[in-house]
């Protein structure tokens, strides 16, 4: 358990990525962490 | 002794994922037992149809100085182009719309640029009026090729632990594009009890965003027009996360986050139109500036599960959001990390989400009927169901360093042809599906 891959954002710029494409697409954000990084995302 | 570091690793991790509220300067990846750290990687993205196209690199640097005090720094560019929809709805006939363009002249000349045509018209009292013309042909969707922006992102934190079962986060955030501008501020705070399986962790989180459109910002509801437009807009939010992790056993981790927002101030997308169309054939007579409330609350619960069974790592998450707009979305997430030998690795992922829309979402107003005081037809705000098909494939270079290759496929579906469309409008599609595609190639290696 005490390994890279247990971590529950084990990969941040890969969240990252994704959280700033749903948060670009969808009209919901959050629940995993404060999202969106500031856009405006037209 | 791995435990004990997993469980402060966690501590951390969950902290900084909620506190810093930046995930590309988590803590996460240095709070395990690696210590410091480079995560970095580069993604392309791509709609279909000649839609939006970006390409992103990011970089990450964690840095442990002992003790779990740990600094994260995160950069990411965003380099956007290609053609957005302007919110207005295909047509039996040609559509012309005038925007500002990005550029003054006091000349008067016509040329192609942007994507549409710059027409500038002087003026012998002020500067010269900008404008830039594209059309749409019948039975297409209203596409702005105009659309271009590049995006810098950077993100700062800090993580202290404080006595043997607190640690505090701090962080902060600024991004600036062309025509917005965002900063954020963040603290939290995470306490172990339960002989350090639990973690109760509390997060806030301020933004501070500066919406500057080219033109100006428009009027709610006023005529498109060419016209430069009103001054910059603000907007402010504040947010709330109240989560708990849990260490089931050795192998299964769990957590659950509580969150609550509120944001006040300019929400509208000032480029999103919507048209109004006669009562008998549907046909567009105007096109408004959408029209959104000036305040919205949001809340969501977030659920996630990370077990490791045999060779494989399963995470299964879930996510209930709602918000004053009455905008409401379920989401469930799956991905499935299995070994292929000791270095490589691949995970599958699916992700599946259904909206509700915005009471104020509709795909056109009818002239005959009073204009609202709020209306939109931006389909993010609309009811559909996304689907994410993904895969990554892991290479463990060296001794702490890691390859990673991670590509997926999205797709946004909703009602193409909603009943009582009038006219010509029920002949056309009112939500064209969205299918985009992004590959992203990453590299991190411990320091």
């Amino acid at each position: 358990m005490a390994t890279r891959r247990m971590q529950l954002n084990a990969y941040p710029l890969e969240t990252a990525l994704d959280e700033h494409i749903y948060f670009s697409k969808e009209g919901s954000s959050g629940g995993r962490g404060f999202a969106g990084g500031g856009c405006g995302c037209n | 002794m791995q435990l004990r570091n997993k469980r402060r690793g966690n501590v951390q991790a969950t902290l900084a994922g909620l506190a810093a509220g930046l995930f590309a300067a988590s803590a996460a990846s240095a709070a395990d037992d690696t210590g410091s750290r480079i995560d970095s990687g580069i993604s392309f993205y791509q709609e279909a149809g000649g839609r939006v196209r970006a390409i992103e690199p990011a970089l990450n640097g964690t840095f442990d100085f002992g003790g779990q005090s740990i600094l994260t720094l995160g950069i990411v560019s965003d380099t956007l182009t290609g053609a957005s929809p302007n919110g207005a709805v295909p047509s039996t006939k040609t559509q012309t719309f005038v925007t500002p363009a990005h550029s003054q002249s006091s000349s008067s000349v016509t040329s192609a640029s942007g994507g549409g045509t710059v027409v500038v018209v002087p003026s012998k009292t002020g500067p010269a009026t900008v404008t830039r013309q594209y059309t749409v042909s019948p039975g297409a969707l209203p596409l702005d090729p105009g659309f271009s922006d590049q995006r810098y992102a950077l993100n700062l934190g800090w993580s202290q632990p404080i006595g043997g079962l607190r640690t505090v986060s701090v962080g902060g955030s600024y991004s600036t594009e062309h025509d917005y501008q965002a900063i954020s501020a963040t603290a939290g705070i995470a306490q172990e009890f339960n002989d350090k399986n639990s973690t109760l962790n509390l997060a806030v989180n301020f933004e501070s965003d500066s919406s500057r459109p080219i033109g100006g910002t428009p009027t709610p509801l006023t005529t498109m027009s060419g016209e430069l437009k009103g001054p910059n807009a603000s907007r402010t939010e504040a947010d709330v996360v109240l989560g708990l992790t849990q260490i089931i056993d050795r192998f299964w981790i769990a957590q659950l986050n509580v969150q609550y927002g509120t944001s006040q101030g300019y929400q509208n997308d000032p480029y999103r139109i919507i048209s109004v169309v006669d009562p008998v054939f549907g046909l567009p007579t105007n096109y408004l500036y959408e029209s959104r409330p000036r305040s919205r609350t949001k809340e969501s619960v977030f659920l996630e599960n990370k077990i490791h069974i045999d060779d494989d790592i399963v995470d299964v998450s879930a996510r209930y959001y709602r918000d004053s707009w009455g905008l409401s979305s379920t989401t469930l997430e799956v991905s499935d990390r299995s070994a292929l030998s000791s270095d490589l690795y691949f995970e599958p992922n699916v992700r599946w989400y259904r909206q509700n829309a915005a009471s104020f979402y509709r795909s056109y107003l009818v002239g005959s009927q009073a204009i609202p005081q709020f209306a939109s037809s931006d389909t993010r705000l609309g009811s559909f169901d996304a689907l994410t098909f993904g895969v990554k494939f892991g290479l463990a270079v060296g001794n702490n360093s890691e390859l990673t290759l991670r590509t997926e496929y999205y797709q946004q579906t909703g009602n193409q042809h909603p009943s009582g469309a009038i006219g010509q409008l029920a002949q056309q599609n009112l939500f064209p599906t969205l299918r985009t595609a992004n590959i992203m190639l990453g590299y991190s290696f411990g320091l």
